[in-house]
């Protein structure tokens, strides 16, 4: 059985993590490329290899495109966070990434030529909140969009742009916290 | 005989095969023997608005109770992939 949820370690290297830094913070000042979805979110998969019960990162894929705005999964999304998200100045219509489901298929077929597995996706938190200063962890919401993904959900915290986290939990689960290792 | 490709998140459903050989004429044979094979898989169907499949590479656009529609050919890939969203 291929899983993900007995890892004990993720292995970053530390020129991944600067890239996967340099995304969130070029998206959280409203820079774009080209056929990029222009919102301040950064949204990512992390893939690589398993070597037991380690998983080393080797590729970053960064989507361009979100498809929260598509139907039917903007139905499927705004049922979704009209129940689970946390109220917040953002309007609940302007929240969320869901992946564009061309750009995920071209991803995993990369995946597989290069003999490489999907680990998990990352996104940022950027704001604050009064019982949760860091915002390092998942919310209720990530927990139940990760629900059944098999993936891990990597929580980016940049509240404070300058001392960016980095948390890994698998299927956005607090308890399922795996140990990611900068190296 | 199409083939389908399983994303990697959902092959511990397949003995990590990642792709699965079956003989029906249409769509809906196909994923009705799929899921038939590899129960696990019924996870991907259990979101109808999140499902979307291509065929070579072409996404189809046709509601589930309009599959049988979708013919199949000889060696048609068919790939199943349930987007991954965040908060």
């Amino acid at each position: 059985m291929t899983g993900l949820s007995s890892l004990k370690n993720i292995f970053l290297p530390e020129a991944l993590w600067d890239d996967v830094k340099s995304h969130c913070r070029r998206k959280l000042a409203g820079e774009y490329l080209p056929g990029e979805t222009r919102v301040k979110r950064a949204y990512g998969m992390l893939a690589g290899t398993l070597d037991g019960d380690a998983a080393h990162v080797l590729k970053i894929f960064y989507f361009k495109k979100n498809a929260r705005m598509h139907e039917p999964l903007k139905s499927y999304m705004d049922d979704v966070m009209n129940r689970y998200a946390v109220a917040s100045k953002t309007p609940l219509s302007q929240r969320g990434w869901i992946t564009d489901p061309e750009e995920l298929r071209e991803c995993y077929e990369i995946c597989d030529r290069d003999d490489l597995l999907a680990i998990g996706t990352y996104h940022m938190h950027i704001v604050p909140w009064d019982h949760d200063r860091l915002r390092d962890t998942p919310t209720k919401l990530d927990m139940i969009l990760a629900k059944n993904s098999n993936l891990f959900s990597f929580i980016i915290s940049l509240v404070d742009p300058s001392r960016p986290i980095i948390r890994a939990f698998y299927e956005g689960i607090r308890e399922k916290e795996v140990p990611i290792i900068i190296s | 005989m199409a083939r389908v490709i399983i994303p990697f998140p959902y092959r511990k459903y397949t003995d990590n095969e990642r792709e699965i050989v079956i003989d029906a004429p249409d769509l809906e044979g196909t994923m009705k023997r799929l899921v038939q094979m590899h129960e696990g898989l019924n996870v991907l169907f259990e979101q109808p608005k999140l499902l979307s499949i291509f065929v070579n590479g072409r996404l189809v656009k046709v509601q589930q109770k309009d599959w049988s529609q979708i013919s199949l050919k000889q060696d048609d890939e068919i790939s199943l992939i349930i987007p991954i969203a965040g908060g």
